[in-house]
C-alpha cells in the first residue's frame, strides 16, 4: 500500500511543500530512500525504525521505499522524521481510518519516540497556510512560536504515540490556542537613556536617527559612552507592530535563535564583533543559506563598534543592503533573498590614539596616521551614514544644568510622534521612514524654500558634498522638521542637518 | 652638433644632485664660465670636490654629458616644465638677494606669478582647526594683493594654499622634483595648483624628498617673499625655520597669537616675543605694508547668530552645550546656529563638539 504525507522544508524564508510517499511491498525486506535526501535525512531511517518500535508499533518487515517529491530539490535536515514515520505507519496499515492527507507533519524524532523541535517553524507555518493547509502537527517544544499563527488548527505533540492516538481518534489532542501579540518592554531595564550622563549632542543625534530611520556614526575618544548610547537605541525605537514582529521572528526562527517567548517582542540589537566575516554578516553557508547579522538585525539595530577595525570587504558588502533593505545570497544550495532593513549604528575613535579633539589629552598621531585610520572606512559607506556625530569627553561637572537625564520613554514619545507624521505622509508611498525616501518622495515632500535652498547650496560648495550626501541632508532635515512638528523645512532644520555631516569636511 | 648655452648647462649642473649649492657655485667660479665647466667637468671636480665622484655625476666625458643634458631637456619639455636661471630677467629679485639663491628654478604653471609681489604663509603640519580656517581666510584676502607663497604639506601650508587658490595667485615651493608629491595624498592639490597657480622647485625631475631639502626649501619660501606669516609652529617647527630665514633676509615676520600652553603655538608666541608682528586679520598685514584693502561686507547675521557669536568671542573655545546654556537655547537650536556661523566662515568646529569664533 502507498501512503502520501505532506511535510515542509525551507528555502530562505519560504516554506516549500515536500510529499513523503511510502510504499510497503512484499519482497525481500529492505528500506530505501529516494528523492535526493542528504545524509541527515537518510539517517532518519534508523531514528524512525527505533521510534516506531519504542512507541509500541510494528516496523514492517517488508520491502519499503520512501520517496521525497519534488525529486529535484535537495532534502536536508531531520525535520522529515515525523512525516516519514506517519507515512510508514499508514502504508503498513497501522493507521486505518485516520485522515492524514490534509495534515502537515513537522518534527524530528528521538529514538524513544519523543518529538524534537525544529528551526524555522514559523515561516513554514505561514507559507503552508498560504498554500491552503490549515492543520498541523508540530513538536510541543515549538508551540510557543506557533501560537501566534491564527486561523489554523495546530496540534503540539510530545511523542509519536500521542500523534498516532490522535490520528486514530482514541485520544484527541487539544489544538493550540492562538495567542495575542503584545509588546513587552522589560520594566527594570538597566539600559535607559536616563543613565547616560551628558552627551547632549549625541543624544539629540540618536533621537533624530531613530525618528527618521537614519544611519548613525558616533566618533569619540575611548570610554566616552558610545556603546552605552548605542545600546539605548532599541529603547527609544517605536514599538514593534505584529507584522514586523512576525517578519523578524521568521528570520530568527530560521537562524534558530528564537528565545523563550516564541516570538520576537523587542527590536533586535545585533553587535557582530569586528572579526566577523562577510558571510557571517550578509548570510551564507555551505549548502543551506543562513541569514547573516544584517538580516538578524532586520527591524532593529546593527551596531558596529570600532568601525575601522572591520574588514574592508565586509563593510563594503553592507552598501547594497543599506540601499535596498534586502540581501540576496547565492550558494550551491540555491539563491535566497532575506530582508535586511536595519538601522546601522557605528562607532569609531577619531584617530588611532583616540585623543584627537580631546580637551585635556594630547593626540600623538601624525596627520598621516589619522588619515590612514579614517580611510579604512570608505567614502561610499560614509556617504550612506546620514548622521555623524562627535561623542566628547567633556566632564559632567562642566555642564551646570543637570536636567539632561531624560528617560528613554520621554524620547520615545517624541519619536513616535515624528513616526506618526511620517506614516501619514507616506501612506500611499509604501515606505515608512524618511530615510527610505526616493527621488520621487524627495521632490514631493521635501520642497525647500528659497532661503533653505541657498543655505544648502552654500554648504554643498563649501563642504564639497556628493549628490547623495545632499539628498541625505535633506532627508535628515525633513526628520528634524518632523520632530519639530513643522510642515515645511526651515533654515534652522537645514543648518542642524548640515552640522551632522562631520566627516565630509575632513577632505 | 648643437652647442648648449649657459642656461642649459646650469640646468645640467643643478640636476647633479650629489653636489650641493656651495659646491656648484665653487665649480662655476673656478671654471669662470658654465661652458668651460661643462667642457672639462672632471678636472674641476677633481680639484675642488673632496668627495668620491661615484654617484655625483653619472658618466664622464663630454659626449656623455651632452647626451644626459639632451635627455633632461626632452623630459622637461614633455612634462611641460619651464626653467628660470639666476641670470634671467624673470628671476625674482627678492630671491636673488639672499646669500645662496638657487641657480635654477624649475617651474610648472603660471610663470608670470614669479614677478609679482609675494607674501609667504606657512604653518606646521599639526595646526588647530581654527588656525587653519583663519589662515585660509587671511590667505584668501591677501591673495588679492599678493601672490601667496607656501609649501604643500598638511596643516598650515595646505590651508593657506586652499585659501589663495581661488584667486590663482599662489606659488607652492616643493622640496622635491616637480613630478613627485609629498605628501602623496596631496597629489590632487598639486595638480590643481599646477593648473591655476605655480609650482616651483630647485630640484630636477625625478628627485625625491630628502630631509635636508626641507631646510633648503624653506630658504626659498622666505627668500621669495616680502613677509612671512606663521599660522602655527611648535617649539621646533619648519615654519619657525622659514621665519628665521625671513628675519635673516630682512623680511617682515608675522604670527598668529596662541594661548599659553598650546604646543602648536609655542613657536608663534616665541616669534611675537622676539618682535614679530601679531596678526589676527589680513588687515594687520596690509597696514604693515601701507596697503589698504577694501573691506568685505560682513555676512548678514540673524539675532541668534549675533548672540551666539558674541558668546563665542567672549568665552573663547566653548562646548556646544555650554553655548546653548549661555544663549538660553536648546542644544539642537544652538547646533543649528553654530552650523550657520560655520558656513558663514565666522566660527569653526574645534573637535569634541567645541566651537571657536574666528
Amino acid at each position: 500500500m502507498i501512503a502520501k504525507i505532506v511535510c515542509y522544508t525551507l528555502c530562505g524564508l519560504e516554506g516549500v511543500p515536500i510529499e513523503v510517499e511510502t510504499d510497503v511491498n512484499k519482497g525481500i525486506p529492505s528500506y530505501e530512500m529516494v528523492g535526493l535526501p542528504d545524509a541527515a535525512v537518510k539517517e532518519s531511517k534508523e531514528r524512525v525504525r527505533s521510534a516506531i518500535k519504542n512507541s509500541g508499533m510494528l516496523f514492517p518487515v517488508n520491502r519499503i521505499t520512501v520517496n521525497f517529491a519534488p525529486a529535484d530539490l535537495r532534502k536536508e535536515g531531520a525535520a522529515y522524521d515525523l512525516a516519514i514515520a506517519v507515512s510508514l505507519l499508514k502504508a503498513s496499515e497501522q493507521l486505518i481510518g485516520a485522515q492524514v492527507e490534509d495534515i502537515v507533519f513537522l518534527g524530528e524524532l528521538a529514538l524513544n519516540g519523543d518529538l524534537r523541535p525544529l528551526n524555522g517553524l514559523l515561516p513554514i507555518l505561514i507559507s503552508a497556510k498560504g498554500h491552503g493547509f490549515t492543520r498541523f502537527i508540530i513538536p510541543s517544544a515549538n508551540a510557543r512560536e506557533a501560537r501566534f499563527l491564527g486561523g489554523a488548527e495546530i496540534y503540539p505533540a510530545r511523542t509519536l504515540s500521542q500523534v498516532v492516538r490522535h490520528l486514530l481518534g482514541t485520544e484527541r489532542m487539544a489544538p493550540l490556542e492562538t495567542a495575542r501579540f503584545s509588546v513587552c518592554r522589560p520594566e527594570t531595564s538597566s539600559v535607559d537613556l536616563k543613565y547616560v550622563k551628558g552627551q547632549p549632542v549625541a543624544r539629540r543625534a540618536i533621537e533624530i536617527a531613530v525618528a527618521g530611520g537614519h544611519n548613525l556614526l558616533m566618533v569619540g575618544p575611548p570610554g566616552t559612552g558610545k556603546t552605552m548610547l548605542a545600546r539605548c537605541l532599541p529603547t527609544i525605537m517605536p514599538d514593534l507592530l505584529f507584522s514586523e514582529a512576525l517578519e523578524i521572528t521568521k528570520i530568527h526562527s530560521v537562524a534558530g535563535i528564537l528565545g523563550e517567548e516564541g516570538i520576537v517582542t523587542e527590536r533586535p540589537f545585533r553587535t557582530p564583533h569586528h572579526t566577523a566575516t562577510t558571510v557571517s554578516m550578509c548570510g551564507g553557508g555551505n549548502r543551506v543559506v543562513h541569514p547573516g547579522e544584517i538580516s538578524l538585525a532586520h527591524g532593529g539595530v546593527l551596531f558596529l563598534d570600532e568601525l575601522p577595525e572591520y574588514k574592508r570587504s565586509t563593510l563594503e558588502a553592507l552598501r547594497q543592503p543599506l540601499e535596498d533593505g534586502t540581501i540576496t545570497v547565492s550558494r550551491a544550495g540555491g539563491t535566497v533573498t532575506y530582508p535586511a532593513r536595519f538601522m546601522l549604528c557605528a562607532s569609531m575613535n577619531p584617530c588611532p590614539c583616540g585623543n584627537y579633539g580631546s580637551v585635556d589629552l594630547v593626540c600623538s598621531c601624525t596627520p598621516n596616521e589619522i588619515r590612514r585610520y579614517r580611510k579604512k572606512v570608505s567614502g561610499p559607506l560614509l556617504d550612506r551614514i546620514d548622521l555623524q556625530v562627535e561623542v566628547d569627553n567633556i566632564s559632567y561637572d562642566d555642564l551646570s544644568a543637570r536636567k539632561y537625564g531624560e528617560s528613554s520613554e520621554q524620547v520615545r514619545e517624541r519619536v513616535n510622534k515624528a513616526r506618526r507624521v511620517q506614516t501619514n505622509r507616506f501612506a500611499e508611498s509604501g515606505i515608512q521612514t524618511n530615510a527610505e525616501m526616493g527621488e520621487r518622495e524627495l521632490s514631493e515632500f521635501c520642497v525647500l524654500n528659497r532661503e533653505s535652498d541657498e543655505i544648502l547650496r552654500g554648504a554643498f560648495e563649501k563642504m564639497k558634498l556628493s549628490a547623495r550626501a545632499r539628498s541625505r541632508i535633506i532627508k535628515v532635515a525633513r526628520t528634524i522638521a518632523d520632530l519639530d512638528l513643522s510642515e515645511s523645512i526651515l533654515p534652522k532644520h537645514v543648518f542642524e542637518a548640515v552640522s551632522y555631516r562631520l566627516y565630509d569636511k575632513l577632505g | 652638433m648643437k652647442e648648449y648655452g649657459p642656461d642649459e648647462i646650469l640646468i645640467w649642473l643643478c640636476s647633479c644632485t650629489g653636489l650641493d649649492q656651495r659646491e656648484r657655485v665653487a665649480l662655476l667660479r673656478a671654471a669662470g664660465s658654465p661652458e668651460r665647466l661643462f667642457g672639462d667637468f672632471e678636472k674641476y671636480f677633481a680639484e675642488l670636490i673632496k668627495k668620491p665622484a661615484r654617484g655625483l655625476y653619472k658618466s664622464s666625458g663630454l659626449s656623455a654629458r651632452r647626451k644626459e643634458l639632451e635627455e633632461l631637456l626632452v623630459r622637461m619639455k614633455r612634462a611641460d616644465i619651464f626653467t628660470v636661471t639666476v641670470s634671467d630677467q624673470e628671476y625674482p629679485e627678492a630671491l636673488k638677494a639672499i646669500a645662496d639663491p638657487p641657480l635654477v628654478l624649475f617651474g610648472k604653471g603660471n610663470r608670470e606669478l614669479l614677478t609679482r609681489k609675494k607674501f609667504c604663509i606657512v604653518g606646521s603640519r599639526i595646526t588647530p582647526p581654527w588656525a587653519e580656517k583663519l589662515g585660509s581666510a587671511v590667505a584668501a584676502r591677501l591673495s588679492r594683493r599678493f601672490t601667496i607663497v607656501t609649501g604643500i604639506a598638511e596643516g598650515g601650508d595646505i590651508a593657506a594654499a586652499r585659501g589663495a587658490l581661488g584667486e590663482g595667485n599662489l606659488i607652492c615651493v616643493l622640496p622635491n622634483g616637480l613630478d613627485g608629491c609629498y605628501p602623496a595624498s596631496h597629489a590632487a592639490w598639486k595638480e590643481e595648483i599646477g593648473r591655476h597657480g605655480l609650482l616651483i622647485s630647485e630640484y630636477p625631475l625625478g628627485e625625491g624628498v630628502k630631509k635636508y631639502y626641507f631646510h633648503a626649501r624653506n630658504r626659498i619660501l622666505a627668500g621669495l617673499s616680502e613677509g612671512v606669516l606663521v599660522i602655527s609652529a611648535g617649539a621646533r617647527s619648519g615654519a619657525l625655520m622659514t621665519a628665521n630665514y625671513a628675519a635673516e633676509y630682512g623680511r617682515d615676520v608675522f604670527a598668529f597669537p596662541y594661548n599659553p600652553g598650546i604646543s602648536q603655538g609655542v613657536g608663534c608666541n616665541e616669534l611675537i616675543k622676539r618682535g614679530a608682528g601679531l596678526c589676527t586679520d589680513a588687515e594687520d598685514i596690509f597696514s604693515a605694508f601701507g596697503m589698504h584693502d577694501e573691506a568685505i561686507d560682513p555676512p548678514v547675521l540673524s539675532r541668534e547668530e549675533h548672540r551666539v557669536l558674541a558668546i563665542l568671542r567672549a568665552e573663547g573655545e566653548l562646548h556646544a552645550q555650554l553655548v546653548a546654556e549661555r544663549a538660553g537655547m536648546q542644544i539642537y537650536e544652538a547646533t543649528a546656529v553654530l552650523a550657520a556661523l560655520e558656513l558663514k566662515g565666522l566660527a569653526v568646529k574645534a573637535g569634541g563638539n567645541r566651537y571657536a569664533a574666528l
